[in-house]
């Protein structure tokens, strides 16, 4: 459904990319991880073009990303995306965050918008605040009503940028609940974390990318077992320290 | 306190008086309502990616913002006639000065404003299948107004004080009436004061308004 092909991108002399190709099906969860700086961030920002690349070609559906003549607000309403800073838009309630884009991008009428609206606070276990703005929920709370806010575009794939790294450690795991619940359902998922927990559960597969490369990009069990690259071992082991 | 003040004078000048607070506030609003419209367009191209645009508006803002504003007004009096072949009342002239001046102090107001909304929100909005154009318009705008609404209202406040520089072309602004009825009946004091209280309660008033209008709409 989503495939990569030789992206790399710079900036003046600094790559940031380097020649990352790859592919996740339908219903296929990838967990993307390595150290910070190593590109994770921008790889799945340029998946929804919301990052341009300097060469290769992304493709979504068969659909071509970078092509001059894609028009990308549609492309992108077919792909969620959720944020490490959750970005809810201040100045709206809840609900207001999750109805805005179902009726300005997929030209919803207010009452279908609105059932949809409540049916995935309801799922979310957000229904009694749904009047609140972001300000006055917790971190779990607002990442989940932005989870929300994705999902009710009825995209064909999530991409999930660090969704847990501002958390605390607490409401790390309401986030992860709603995110496993997801990748049981069946949701293509394309996910940048550390939470190693999260993909032993869910993930098909690991993707391991160091200095803007891909190191590693293997089944779940193969990444956790025993073969897997010294890079990626330095890695897992630093991480899974304590 | 007051024996020996005569605040008559108020009610007999009353007609006069409400002249010159007419040309303040007709004044003002055109020009508030046409700097803003301006400054938004300014700061919309100096942000933009429009070859030679921001350098051109910064040449713009800056040169504006360097003249006293009495210099713009007595310069687009004597310049107008001039470019155009034809005579301008002297109260379109000091109304293009005054839109022309303003834009250049709103557009910077502005462009902090846009530029204080994170960049993540419109990030994701774009996420989201907005546009930029929508983007900016249900995500972007709605912050910078609120985060520059106080600053707005005080450069609009300025604004409204510095109308009674049009004496300087022969037009009577509230203040320029009182101080002509002031000379006249020789009654400095009762005038000014009068002045100074109209300008306090405008002033009061529009910054209690816009607390209101920041609550009602939970800006």
């Amino acid at each position: 459904m989503i495939e990569l092909k030789g992206v790399s991108k710079w900036y003046g002399d600094f790559r940031v990319l380097d020649d990352c190709s790859m592919r996740i099906a339908r219903g296929e969860v990838v967990v993307i991880c390595g150290p910070s700086g190593s590109g994770k961030s921008t790889l799945i920002k340029c998946m929804n073009g919301l990052e341009p690349f300097t060469k290769g070609e992304i493709t979504i559906d068969g659909v071509s990303v970078g092509a001059k003549e894609a028009y990308l607000p549609k492309l992108r309403s077919r792909i969620g995306m959720v944020f490490q800073n959750f970005e809810l838009f201040p100045h709206m309630s809840a609900a207001r965050n999750i109805m805005l884009a179902q009726q300005k991008v997929l030209g919803r009428d207010k009452q279908t918008a609105t059932i949809k609206t409540n049916e995935l606070l309801e799922r979310m276990g957000l229904a009694e605040h749904a009047s609140k703005y972001p300000a006055e929920l917790s971190g779990g709370q607002q990442q989940r009503v932005a989870i929300a806010r994705a999902l009710a575009m009825d995209p064909i794939a999530m991409l999930f940028d660090e969704p847990t790294s501002a958390l605390d450690p607490e409401m790390i795991t309401e986030v992860l609940d709603v995110m496993v619940g997801l990748a049981l359902e069946g949701m293509t998922m394309a996910v940048v974390t550390h939470e190693m927990g999260f993909a032993r559960k869910v993930a098909d597969r690991m993707v391991f990318m160091d200095q803007g490369a891909i190191v590693e990009d293997a089944a779940k069990d193969e990444f956790f077992g025993t073969r897997r690259s010294e890079r990626a071992q330095q890695f897992l082991s630093k991480i899974l320290q304590h | 306190m007051f024996a020996g003040f005569d605040f008559a004078i108020l009610v007999r000048n009353a007609p006069f008086l409400w002249g010159g607070m007419l040309l303040t506030l007709k004044l003002t609003a055109l020009a508030v309502t046409g700097g803003l419209l301006l400054g938004v367009v300014l700061a919309v191209l100096r942000l933009s990616t429009i070859p030679f645009a921001p350098t051109l508006v910064a040449g713009y803002v800056n040169f504006l913002r360097s003249m006293p504003l009495i210099l713009a007004i007595f310069w687009f009096y004597t310049l107008i006639p001039k470019l155009t072949g034809q005579s301008v009342s002297s109260f379109y002239s000091v109304l293009i000065a005054f839109i022309l001046f303003e834009a250049a102090y709103y557009s910077e107001i502005i462009r902090a404003g846009i530029s204080s909304v994170r960049r993540g929100q419109i990030a994701a909005g774009l996420a989201l299948g907005l546009t930029n154009a929508q983007s900016m318009r249900y995500i972007v705008l709605p912050q910078a107004i609120r985060n520059m609404t106080p600053v707005l209202l005080t450069q609009s406040i300025v604004m409204l004080q510095d109308t009674s520089l049009v004496y300087v072309v022969g037009l009577r602004d509230f203040l320029t009436t009182a101080d002509i009825v002031a000379g006249r009946d020789s009654r400095p004091v009762e005038l000014y004061m009068f002045v100074a209280l109209v300008f306090l309660v405008i002033c009061f008033g529009a910054s209690r308004m816009v607390h209101r209008l920041r609550r009602r709409y939970a800006l």
